[in-house]
């Protein structure tokens, strides 16, 4: 087994006495890895991460990192360690070059040259003299990220980094979180509510509820346990004769009642798709569209809306 | 890095962070509503205030402006700049970065602490300036006010100046704790003004010796009446050594609370 970056061990901790709000959680992050982690607002995701960077006070349990325990190496561990928590903390009367200069002078042993460095990363060179208060909200997270990746750091904890971002934003932090974990080298530990963010960058997921961790595994154990069954779903000129027609070649189909035109079929494998759409092609119904559902997103509302 | 490294480090960043912010525009603001406002009464209403022969003109110039002015505004500007100078971070949802960076949290509280006391040493600094560049002023424009003729008591002005100074360091670490702990500016704002209001009320009772929002002005109205000919004053009267206390108690014990606070 790979190195543990991070790795906490039955932690807990409660804002109030009559609630948990984290409870005994495990958490393993391998080096070199992009771990999601991943749950509904409010299940406790930021807690967590407050908790690994000790701003808040555990009540039990051990947080080790870079395998350390974190209370009796906090800067030395800090000193490897980039994060965006939440909104990024900046000094909107500065402008981007100053936000970054205080986080450098701060840590003390930063290049000059980083500061540009880190801003050409993230695409914000250009306006380096602007004050932070004229940035949108997703120059404001790219800043966040840029003061994160000043120091090099080894662990890159990034809270909802998509947060505000719109949809080339979206894509290029995508790729950037990609490149810093291929070229760099980093590990990145990525806090979303977003399924399908974190199935399209992530080696490893986490899946937190009401502060429990429901499913730790890699990204691909979690799709192959659910690859024995493929929803999917068809759109077609004639429900009744579909149905009648997948009913004879022996599928398992149920009708989506919210929508009375889709029927949804599930299949053992994808090369059931072609044999299905001959079939019904042969018998003259007009198919419209065959969608193939993502169960993880099921899966997802299954383990957290229970 | 040492802890000092750390603390100078922190410092650059506190000048740096001032920069464009309402608090430095607070502190000239100040530092000169009160000499201008004398400059002027001086400049129009000149006949009635012309000394008699042999009177050194400055000693009331100036005393009315240190003695009399200051004891119930700088206890407010204390109030005033520290909630604004922390609402900086505050604002800027940064406690939360600062407390994750590999440094030690008491070079944050402490160098912040410092700044502050800085600011409003500066400002102390600006005020005193202020009044002998108007008395000089004054001087070349109404000869009649004798300003030309004396020269100001540089170490009696300082003297009391510095009473002041040392007598409100008490109710800085206060505020800056409660400025610090609570992200809504209101709350240190609102209990700073209510306790600074009571301090002047209360000044005149034995018991406000006990009192640090008394204290700016029993250092210069000594609660002892035989103290409290100027002449008298010494630089460490006893409450600026109570205010000292309380600075360092609450400097000391604040930052220990900060440092085991769950920042939301």
């Amino acid at each position: 087994m790979s190195q543990l970056i991070v790795k906490t061990e039955k932690l807990n901790f409660s804002y109030s006495k009559s609630k948990k709000d984290i409870d005994s959680l495990d958490l393993e992050v391998p080096k070199g890895s992009i771990y999601g982690f991943l749950g509904p607002n409010g299940s406790g995701k930021t807690t967590t991460i407050r908790l690994l960077l000790g701003l808040l006070n555990k009540n039990s349990g051990n947080v080790k990192l870079f395998e350390k325990p974190f209370a009796n190496n906090r800067i030395d561990t800090l000193s490897k360690i980039g994060a965006l928590i939440e909104n990024p903390s900046l000094y909107n009367h500065l402008s981007a070059r100053q936000n970054l200069l205080i986080a450098s002078n701060y840590r003390g042993n930063i290049k000059k040259d980083r500061i540009d460095e880190v801003l050409e990363t993230v695409n914000l060179l250009r306006v380096k003299n602007k004050k932070v208060k004229t940035f949108s909200l997703g120059m404001k997270q790219r800043l966040g990220l840029a003061i994160a990746l000043l120091s090099k750091p080894e662990l890159l904890i990034l809270d909802e980094p998509t947060n505000g971002l719109d949809p080339k934003g979206i894509i290029e932090m995508r790729e950037l979180i990609k490149k810093l974990n291929k070229e760099d080298g980093i590990t990145i530990f990525i806090s979303s509510h977003l399924l399908s963010e974190i199935e399209k960058t992530c080696t490893h997921v986490g899946i937190i509820r009401e502060g429990k961790m429901l499913f730790q595994d890699t990204v691909k154990a979690l799709t192959t346990s659910q690859s024995d069954q493929l929803q999917i779903e068809l759109e077609t000129d004639d429900k009744h004769r579909t149905y009648d027609q997948l009913i004879q070649m022996g599928f398992e189909i149920k009708n989506i009642e919210h929508e009375e035109h889709l029927l949804s079929v599930s299949v053992k494998e994808k090369s059931q798709i072609p044999v299905l759409v001959d079939s019904l092609r042969k018998n003259d119904i007009n198919i419209y569209q065959v969608m193939i559902k993502n169960n993880l997103e099921e899966l997802f509302l299954n383990l957290t809306e229970n | 890095m040492t802890v000092i490294t750390f603390y100078f480090s922190s410092l650059k960043n506190e000048i740096l962070k001032l920069k464009h912010t309402f608090a430095l525009w607070l502190t000239a603001i100040c530092a000169l509503l009160i000499p201008l406002l004398f400059f002027i009464v001086y400049t129009i209403k000149w006949e009635g205030l012309i000394p008699e022969d042999g009177v050194n003109p400055w000693n009331q110039y100036a005393n009315e402006q240190i003695v009399n002015s200051l004891p119930a505004l700088v206890p407010l500007f204390i109030v005033l700049i520290t909630s604004l100078i922390i609402q900086i971070e505050h604002k800027a949802t940064a406690i939360k970065h600062l407390f994750a960076l590999p440094i030690p949290k008491s070079s944050v509280y402490f160098g912040k602490l410092s700044i502050i006391i800085a600011t409003v040493f500066a400002t102390y600094a600006m005020y005193y300036g202020l009044i002998l560049l108007n008395g000089n002023l004054l001087g070349s424009m109404r000869p009649q006010l004798n300003f030309s003729e004396f020269s100001p008591e540089y170490v009696f002005h300082i003297k009391i100046l510095f009473r002041s100074f040392i007598s409100v360091l008490g109710i800085l670490a206060i505020q800056f704790w409660l400025s610090f702990r609570f992200k809504n500016f209101i709350i240190p704002l609102g209990i700073g003004m209510v306790l600074v209001i009571i301090g002047l009320i209360a000044a005149r009772a034995p018991e406000s010796i006990y009192f640090p929002y008394s204290y700016s002005v029993i250092s210069m109205n000594p609660l002892d009446e035989k103290t409290s000919d100027l002449s008298l004053f010494w630089w460490l009267p006893t409450v600026s050594i109570y205010s000292l206390i309380y600075f360092l108690v609450f400097s000391i014990a604040g930052f220990f609370d900060i440092k085991r606070i769950n920042v939301k």
